[in-house]
């Protein structure tokens, strides 16, 4: 059933006076960060932290979706793909703070010292769900009846995977890397319990604001993630472009 | 029938391996460090109640009730205003602009929520322009005090933190429900407010559930919003865990963590055992399990 016209209106109306609620806090930072660019590049720690954000941006969208495509597959393949389903969703369900808290104690207790890989560790784990919803989806879309004409004909299942399925699903695999990279840009309280002495860009904005509040220079920070995340939506959209090509093609 | 190779089957078994190795035992850990005592900087083990009986007589047993009572109002209004867009995108608008919305919603959510918590405090601040409009327009006298800092800001700060990926879970259930039993009970003689209260939102309670599991665990862990728009002092448990953390009381900080992650999969049981993930899951997941 489609609405009149006059309904249809209004709940557009509806909408986008909830979308402009939600756009509303994206204009702020782009408004008193002018002074602020500056600033950016003399600060030796901030170099740092945008080194090690663009670093962990980088290999969390090259760990994550292969991480991601193997739990999609064993969703496929195992016996209990509810059970699957549930463990790979759960890092979405966890609130932060217990997640940061929970991995600072275990490397703790471990005896890890807090380094690059620690804040991966922790942006892996965040990602995951993501991208596996992705890669989920992608796959979906995916006939498993080609992988079986593939091996009547007598591919192993590796060279099955390789020519068959891997170039119908690359986009989801691209998508699952752009959000992966999203994601880790813009963690916060998870990276903070367990940072040690690195900083990212988010760690640094967030103890500057608790120690001496905000500034110019950090809202000019948060205008380039904002802008930086929105880039990479960009990438997202037009993978998912040509994935659509890719179905109807 | 394909065969399981052993070898393959530990490379499909990595992510979950993953998860529960590095998410799901650090959880069980923290279970046990919330038994244990303080040991100068650190803790030492030990079978101890200390934490949670710290937990229940001081003033955190009323941040408990405090995030318990924001959780549940956040959820409420991030459903109020999610159900309803989630309704018209599923049945009312076209393919094309329930897409168009859908992405609308997607981009602010990936936005850092902090950055966003952040404007919050000069769109709602004395000087803002909410105050601003209101005293231009006459609506008060003077700015309102009540904007920041409080309970309504903190509200303000978690249902647009939570309420956008609430839209999703009740798009996907509210989109599958079958259109025929809509006709059947118009057929039957109910009218529409009665076939949406007697049909559609019945059939919708996977959706709204998977959505309140989104928007009151968010909320109740919560650790920012309330350093940022709840003003000196106020403190969900979120904040409180950290602040039991700068003070390095890992058991107090464990054992309030505990409660919180109790609360989630005391919701995530019930959704695995009310619900098959996979129907919830439906539309993306088309295969044959």
């Amino acid at each position: 059933m489609k609405a009149r016209p006059a309904a249809r209106a209004a709940m557009l109306t509806g909408i986008g006076l909830v979308l402009a609620f939600l756009y509303l806090p994206l204009v702020p930072p782009v408004l008193f960060g002018a002074g602020g660019y500056a600033g950016i590049r003399q600060n030796p720690i901030l170099v740092d932290a945008v080194r090690n954000s663009l670093l962990l941006a980088a290999l969390t969208a090259l760990v994550t979706p292969p991480l991601a495509l193997l739990g999609a597959m064993a969703v496929r393949e195992l016996r209990v793909p509810r059970l699957v389903l549930l463990v790979l969703l759960l890092p979405l369900f966890v609130p932060g703070v217990s997640m940061g808290l929970a991995t600072a104690v275990f490397l703790k207790l471990l005896g890890v010292t807090p380094s690059l890989r620690t804040i991966l560790l922790v942006h892996v784990m965040w990602t995951l769900p993501f991208a596996f919803l992705v890669v989920l989806a992608a796959m979906a879309t995916f006939d498993p009846v080609y992988l079986e004409a593939a091996y009547v004909l007598g591919a192993p299942r590796l060279r099955a995977f390789l020519d068959v399925e891997l170039p119908l699903i690359r986009p989801g695999l691209l998508g699952a890397a752009s959000l992966s990279a999203i994601v880790s840009l813009n963690e916060t309280i998870r990276t903070s319990l367990v940072q040690g002495p690195l900083n990212t860009v988010q760690t640094y904005i967030w103890t500057t604001y608790l120690q001496v509040g905000l500034s110019p220079s950090l809202h000019a920070l948060m205008s380039l993630l904002i802008g930086l995340t929105l880039a990479l939506v960009a990438v997202l959209l037009v993978g998912k472009g040509r994935r659509g090509r890719v179905v109807t093609g | 029938m394909r065969r399981f190779v052993p070898g393959r089957r530990a490379l499909l078994l990595l992510p979950v391996a993953f998860v529960v190795v590095f998410l799901i035992a650090p959880l069980a850990l923290t279970v046990a460090v919330s038994l244990w005592q303080r040991a100068g900087f650190w803790v030492k083990p030990a079978l101890s109640l200390a934490a949670y009986e710290q937990f229940v007589s001081g003033a955190r047993l009323a941040v408990l009730g405090r995030s318990l009572q924001a959780a549940a109002v956040a959820t409420a209004i991030g459903l109020s205003i999610a159900y309803p867009i989630a309704y018209a995108l599923a049945r009312h608008l076209s393919a094309a602009a329930t897409r168009t919305v859908l992405l609308l919603f997607t981009i602010p959510f990936l936005v850092n929520y902090i950055i966003r918590t952040f404007a919050w405090t000069w769109l709602l601040g004395r000087t803002g322009p909410v105050n601003s409009l209101v005293v231009g327009t006459g609506l008060a006298d003077q700015p309102l005090d009540w904007l920041l800092f409080s309970d309504f800001a903190v509200y303000v700060g978690l249902v647009t933190s939570y309420m956008p990926l609430m839209v999703f879970p009740l798009w996907i259930s509210l989109s599958g429900i079958e259109q025929r039993l809509v006709e059947a009970s118009w057929l039957l003689g109910a009218g529409p407010w009665r076939t949406f209260w007697r049909v559609t939102v019945p059939l919708s309670i996977p959706g709204v559930f998977a959505a309140v599991v989104f928007g009151f665990v968010g909320s109740f862990g919560e650790s920012a919003v309330p350093i940022i728009l709840g003003g000196v002092g106020y403190q969900l448990m979120g904040n409180a865990i950290t602040s039991a953390l700068d003070v390095l009381n890992y058991p107090i900080a464990a054992a309030m963590s505990t409660a919180v992650v109790a609360v989630m999969l005391l919701f995530l049981a019930c959704w695995y055992l009310a619900f098959d993930l996979r129907t919830f899951l439906g539309k993306i997941l088309r295969w044959r399990f």
